[in-house]
């Protein structure tokens, strides 16, 4: 099955397509929603059928399968010339890294365009630009050439900037610019990362394999360290880490809400496995000498994040907070430099990706419905939104980690790997486990529970619309499975983690 | 049989899922409680199955167990099966005793509610599901997911009320303060998980698994896991959360809050027996919070006019004992390969259940009647409420430890244990002591809980009435129970010998005590007498201040006592010592945080900016719209370029 | 044959001017002829190697692409001063003057 199809192109072509007719139906913008779901559906179920295919244990008979040769082993591989006298090439593949966060991909620019559904302001472009982003980070997931990497990663900045920019809040000028730069001069240290390895490999190719086959005896130590520092910058900023994570509650804020699904649920993983993907792997040394900055900025993302969510007022912008606390977990797995710290940390992508969706929609909801996100002025909407509460209260749940939901499994590897690699030093980032659930369920206290708000005219709020709910509902289950079945997706990360540790073993020359 | 004992918490899961799912039309009697009754009642009979299994000397070998394979990870691999063996089937038995009973109770207590019943049903249900599951977890990581999982039950029902603000504040309390004993429950099965590479019982109580870890890791491993404990059985100095608790309708209280879950950080603690026994200072550690515990929690037992926060308080301090039973006990295993901390220990464990249940459910029963929890506008509702009244003194009488209920065998076994732990270590003597006035204490409070509520006159106005049968019916059982299950050291070969056998490889050479030796060592030992006179002394101390007329109360209000009485009835100041450094320290400081992050890292950023717009700006000034001007710049760029390529680059040696 | 510096010289001092022209005269128009002076200096220069490429590069052959660039140079200046006195013209419709000095709204 699927044998010599180009089903990776395939999929990233659907919401291409999809972009282009909807931008292209003038008059005929209402119909805008359906174009939208109905090829992102497609590529839902188009990647859907690929994860199906996937194989965990590959072997040369595997549907368009590429050995790495040390490097990271691919399925469904293309590769076509693109300019050739620069040795650009357009190569796209999977394996167990990138298999989920595609598939979170589909799924979270799905569900977001269902939960959009009754956009009012211009939706041909609002949609539209929804499947371009979709097509940027599918892209920068599946691709294996720097340079067309980099052209996906500028990508989906765009669509983000006008989302903000256009259907954002009060404060959308501000924010959206700040979003653009902030992370454009990230994109420039990458950037320039590329361009020193790309020359210093001298391999005439862009390609991620050539690079690191060629850096392996290229790339100095010194190098390695210059570079990995640029890259990890680069990546960090996504990422958000501490202390160069102030665009992303302002961004979150003034986002609409499917843009900050899409933000926190798609953005923040790209600067998680470009660090998995590009940084550790390529430039070991660089990566050995700065394990413990590393380490150190993900405890204080962890920590600090999760103080900080503690003193935020506005229900949003504490889920924002949270993200980062989160995302710290992602980066302390990966510093540990075991293959259960970069698994677990590949999976705190996949679940935060999840949960996060699930929380920044029930803000949503919130706002929609109460017309404030401020806490102070919600209160006991327990009463007027049963079904929205409990969603609230399972997406706060999953994501202060309670076993059986899908972010523990994560959390508790990610916990493990810390003691085999730094011992009793893991006091410290657990401390936040008590942290996160502190200011969860005091916000849930003050916002769901007591007495009935009377701060707003809550005469008519109403319970979630379907269009809300429906999301919302496929992501709990969602995160019920993994959370139960996490084996379901750790088989496939394995793999993939025991080449990235097998990479940092090897001699990286000089 | 027993391999499908996994099935235990399917029945009441399958009636979770129901009642949660299905519309409501079909939800039936009481909103979902026949369904839950159906649920309880299967794991129950399933329950009694495996019970009689154990108690015939049959337990489960690790490999007959069916295994679900939850994560594998290199060489990790986390599987989770099920572990039975005696003392799995002691919880059992209080987890599908008190949860049967308990749901059936509901059905009258929570009879008013209306629709949200089915929240609670709902809520009940995966309760009793997660608990059987912890019960009958054989890793560390399921107990923990477990674990975890009825705290949240727990967190859920005390807020049941959510619209009153102090239920969801004590149900936060509840879950945040439980979550820093998980915490280290966590850091604790990590460390051993690095040192043996499994957190499978079998692996890790087995000689091999023990010598894996060096001694001092052992013992922070060891201590670390009893604070899980601690946080999960409110042993000081995580205790506040409970007395909160009681926010939540009576009969969660009576389930969750005295039966059965707080019962699991005794059960952790004797879980882990084989890896306590390892280090003597995690022991003493164990030993010293539980005696702490006893006693302080006594003590704010004394002044508490709340009825459940009087049992609430009586539940951290029987805890305490169990806790404290434990710790001697593992002395005696270790010094003199004696079970009888344990034994003692987790026999206290079921009588108290029981009795505190009853003891629960009897005040649900007096609150559903007069809709009031606090005793001094009770009094009198003896006459009333005459099965509740009886059933609720046989409660008492067994928790003050009168013979022959259930209370007096077990504390007094315990108060034995610690005793005979003394001759190895003197702080035990000490520990012996806080033990015997806390069994004065307990006779004292309990009983002036039962005259202030039950006895005198009338104090305010309401209307009385006896519970409807469903709830009077379970508190018959539950009387029942209490009288008799304190015979269970006599039966057959006796409990003690039956408990023994879940830490048989613990001790050398075995020493079957007879049901009548424990007989005779129980009435030939001065101590019982000891604590049988405390115990009267502490009824009758009770009779005269809260039932004889005459005694002025009011000296309790002035001076020294006054000072005393204050203290009491604000439980030490702890409470707010935890509030006041979760609003004002932890609070202020996230709040200073957050301004340091607007003001400092953001403000660098925005700075940045601004230093770049202001550079543009000034910089713009130069373009002033002279087409010549710029010209001329072209062409001495130009002239400077050559000149820099010409001959300074030459001259550089390029 | 006079030597091909002569003819340098002789393009350098007509580009010199040119450019010291467009620096320094006012009127627009003057400006645009200045242009062109450049513009012919540069055209010196594409004839006069052009003329001395067999002197220059014995054994190539002759090429006469530099009088050709030469042409297509004269024939583009012409449409360029086109534009421009176009572009003049308008402006002086819209500003009453040609001084170069008087349109500085190409500013910040």
């Amino acid at each position: 099955m699927l044998e010599g199809v180009p089903i990776i192109s395939i999929i990233i072509l659907m919401p291409l397509i999809g972009a282009l007719i909807t931008f292209g139906l003038g008059r005929y913008g209402r119909y805008a929603r359906y174009v939208a779901l109905a090829f992102s559906l497609v590529a839902l179920v188009l990647s859907a059928l690929v994860a199906f295919v996937f194989v965990v244990e590959p072997d040369s008979s595997s549907p368009g399968y590429h050995d790495g040769g040390g490097f990271f082993d691919y399925q469904f591989y293309e590769e076509h010339t693109w300019i050739e006298a620069l040795g650009i090439r357009y190569i796209v593949g999977l394996d167990g890294i990138s298999l989920p966060l595609f598939v979170l991909t589909t799924l979270l620019s799905t569900l977001s365009i269902v939960f959009s559904w009754d956009t009012k302001l211009r939706p041909k472009e609002y949609f539209g630009l929804m499947l371009v982003l979709e097509v940027g980070v599918l892209g920068v997931f599946t691709t294996l050439d720097y340079f067309v990497f980099y052209v996906f990663w500028e990508v989906v900045l765009i669509p983000m900037y006008f989302m903000i920019g256009v259907w954002g809040g009060p404060n959308k000028d501000y924010a959206a610019i700040k979003f653009f730069i902030y992370t454009h001069i990230a994109s420039l240290a990458l950037l320039i990362a590329i361009m020193a390895m790309y020359f210093q490999a001298g391999a005439n190719s862009f390609g991620m394999e050539d690079i690191w086959r060629a850096g392996q005896t290229e790339f100095a130590r010194m190098f390695q360290i210059g570079v990995f520092a640029a890259a990890f910058f680069g990546f960090g900023v996504k990422l958000p880490m501490v202390p160069f994570h102030t665009w992303l509650p302002d961004a979150h804020v003034e986002a609409p809400t499917a843009g900050s699904v899409l933000l926190a649920g798609l953005l923040l993983k790209m600067g998680g496995y470009g660090i998995i993907r590009v940084a550790i792997p390529t430039l070991p040394l660089g990566a050995d000498a700065l394990q413990l900055v590393m380490a150190v900025i993900a405890i204080a993302s962890i920590l600090y994040g999760a103080m900080l969510c503690l003193a935020q007022k506005d229900l949003k912008k504490l889920v924002a907070y949270s993200s980062i606390s989160h995302m710290g977990f992602v980066l302390l797995g990966y510093a540990t430099f075991t293959q259960l710290g970069v698994t677990a940390g590949v999976f705190q992508m996949f679940a935060h990706g999840l949960v996060t969706a699930v929380l920044f929609m029930m803000c949503g909801v919130v706002q929609h419905h109460c017309g404030t996100r401020i806490i102070q002025s919600l209160g006991g909407l327990s009463k007027k939104m049963p079904s929205a509460a409990t969603m609230l209260t399972i997406g706060f749940l999953a994501s202060l980690g309670l076993p059986g939901l899908v972010s523990f499994a994560a959390e508790f590897m990610v916990f493990v790997s810390m003691y085999e690699t730094w011992g009793l030093w893991l006091l410290l980032p657990i401390l936040s486990v008590a942290i996160t659930a502190g200011y969860y369920l005091w916000a849930l206290q003050r916002s769901m529970f007591g007495p009935l708000t009377k701060e707003i005219d809550t005469s008519d709020v109403h319970d979630i619309d379907w269009f809300e709910g429906v999301p919302v509902v496929v992501l709990i289950a969602l995160i019920a499975i993994f959370g139960v079945f996490p084996l379901l997706l750790f088989q496939y990360i394995d793999p993939a983690a025991v080449t990235v540790i097998n990479l940092l073993g090897l001699p990286g020359g000089g | 049989m027993l391999e499908y004992a996994w099935l235990i918490p399917v029945f009441p899961f399958i009636a979770f899922i129901l009642i949660a799912l299905l519309p409501k039309r079909t939800l039936g009697w009481e909103d979902g409680c026949g369904y839950g009754i159906a649920g309880a009642a299967g794991a129950f009979a399933l329950s009694a199955l495996v019970v009689w299994e154990v108690i015939n000397g049959r337990t489960l070998l690790p490999e007959d167990a069916p295994r679900f394979t939850w994560l594998i990870i290199g060489d990790i691999s986390v599987t989770f099966g099920i572990w039975i063996d005696e003392l799995t089937a002691l919880m059992l038995v209080v987890v599908s005793v008190v949860g049967t009973l308990v749901v059936i109770y509901s059905a009258g207590y929570m009879h008013q509610e209306g629709v949200t019943r089915r929240r609670y049903y709902a809520e009940i249900m995966l309760f009793i599901s997660v608990m059987y599951g912890l019960v009958l977890a054989d890793n560390y990581i399921e107990m923990f997911i477990f674990w975890e999982l009825v705290g949240l039950c727990s967190y859920l029902l005390i807020g049941f009320w959510y619209e009153r603000p102090s239920a969801a504040s004590a149900a936060k309390r509840a879950f945040i303060v439980t979550r820093v004993g998980d915490i280290m429950f966590m850091a604790g099965i990590i460390i051993l998980l690095k040192y043996v590479g499994t957190l499978d019982f079998v692996t890790l109580f087995d000689e091999g698994g023990t010598q894996a870890v060096p001694a001092d890791m052992m013992t922070l491993a060891t201590a670390l896991i009893f604070g899980g404990a601690i946080g999960k059985s409110a042993q000081f100095p995580l205790h506040e959360w409970l007395p909160d608790a009681m926010e939540g309708p009576t009969t969660v209280s009576a389930l969750i809050h005295a039966a059965t879950m707080v019962k699991a950080g005794v059960y952790l603690t004797a879980r882990s027996y084989p890896l306590l026994v390892q280090s003597p200072e995690s022991l003493m550690l164990v030993a010293v919070i539980g005696g702490v515990t006893a006693l302080l929690a006594a003590t704010c037992a004394l002044a508490a006019n709340d009825i459940k926060r009087v049992l609430a308080y009586s539940t951290i301090s029987q805890l305490g004992y169990m806790i404290l039973g434990l710790g001697a006990g593992g002395y005696l295993v270790i010094e003199a390969s004696n079970p009888n901390g344990y034994t003692a220990a987790t026999f206290h464990l079921i009588n108290h259940a029981i009795f505190k249940a009853l003891l629960f459910l009897c005040a649900g029963s007096v609150i559903h009647s007069i809709g009031t929890n606090d005793m001094r506008l009770m009094g009198g509702l003896h006459k009333k409420m005459r099965i509740t009244s009886i059933t609720m003194l046989i409660g008492a009488l067994a928790i003050a430890g009168l013979p022959p209920l259930s209370g007096f065998w077990s504390k007094d076994e315990v108060l034995a244990a610690v005793w005979h732990a003394g001759e190895f270590d003197w702080t035990f003597t000490l520990l012996w002591v806080m033990g015997i006035v806390t069994a004065f204490m307990t006779a004292f409070y309990m009983f002036r809980m039962w005259f202030m509520t039950f006895a005198g006159e009338q104090r305010s106005d309401f209307h009385a009435h006896e519970s409807p049968k469903t709830m009077t019916v379970p508190l018959m059982i539950l009387a029942a129970l209490a009288m008799g299950s304190g015979f269970a050291l006599f039966i057959g070969d006796g409990f003690k010998t039956f408990m023994e056998g879940s830490i048989h490889g613990l001790l050398q050479g075995v020493h079957h005590e007879s049901p009548m030796d424990v007989a005779v060592e129980i009435f030939t030992d001065p101590l019982t007498y000891v604590s049988l006179v405390l115990a009267i002394a502490g009824i009758l101390v009770a009779y005269r201040l809260y039932c004889m007329p005459g005694f002025d109360r009011s000296v309790f209000a002035k001076g020294f006592p006054g000072k005393v009485q204050r203290a009491l009835e604000n439980r030490w100041y702890i409470s707010q010592f935890y509030d006041d450094f979760a609003y004002k320290i932890w609070y202020g400081f996230s709040l200073v945080a957050d301004a340091f992050d607007r003001y400092v890292i953001d403000g660098v950023v925005n700075g940045f900016a601004y230093l770049g717009a202001n550079t543009g700006g000034k910089m713009r000034k130069a373009q002033t719209g002279n087409v010549q001007r710029y010209a001329s710049l072209i062409v001495v760029g130009i002239i400077a370029l050559l000149v820099f390529m010409l001959y300074v680059l030459p001259w550089g040696g390029w | 044959m006079i030597n091909i510096e002569y003819w340098l010289i002789f393009s350098s001092l007509l580009f010199a001017i040119g450019a010291y022209g467009v620096l320094t005269r006012k009127n627009a128009i003057v400006v645009l002829m200045c242009i062109e002076i450049m513009l012919n200096a540069a055209n010196v220069n594409l004839v006069a190697f052009s003329s001395y490429y067999t002197t220059l590069h014995p054994g190539l052959g002759a090429d006469a692409s530099g009088q050709v660039f030469a042409l297509f140079s004269i024939a583009i200046a012409a449409a360029e001063v086109a534009v421009g006195l176009a572009i003049l013209l308008e402006v002086y419709r819209r500003y009453q003057t040609i001084d170069v000095d008087k349109i500085n709204i190409l500013r910040w």
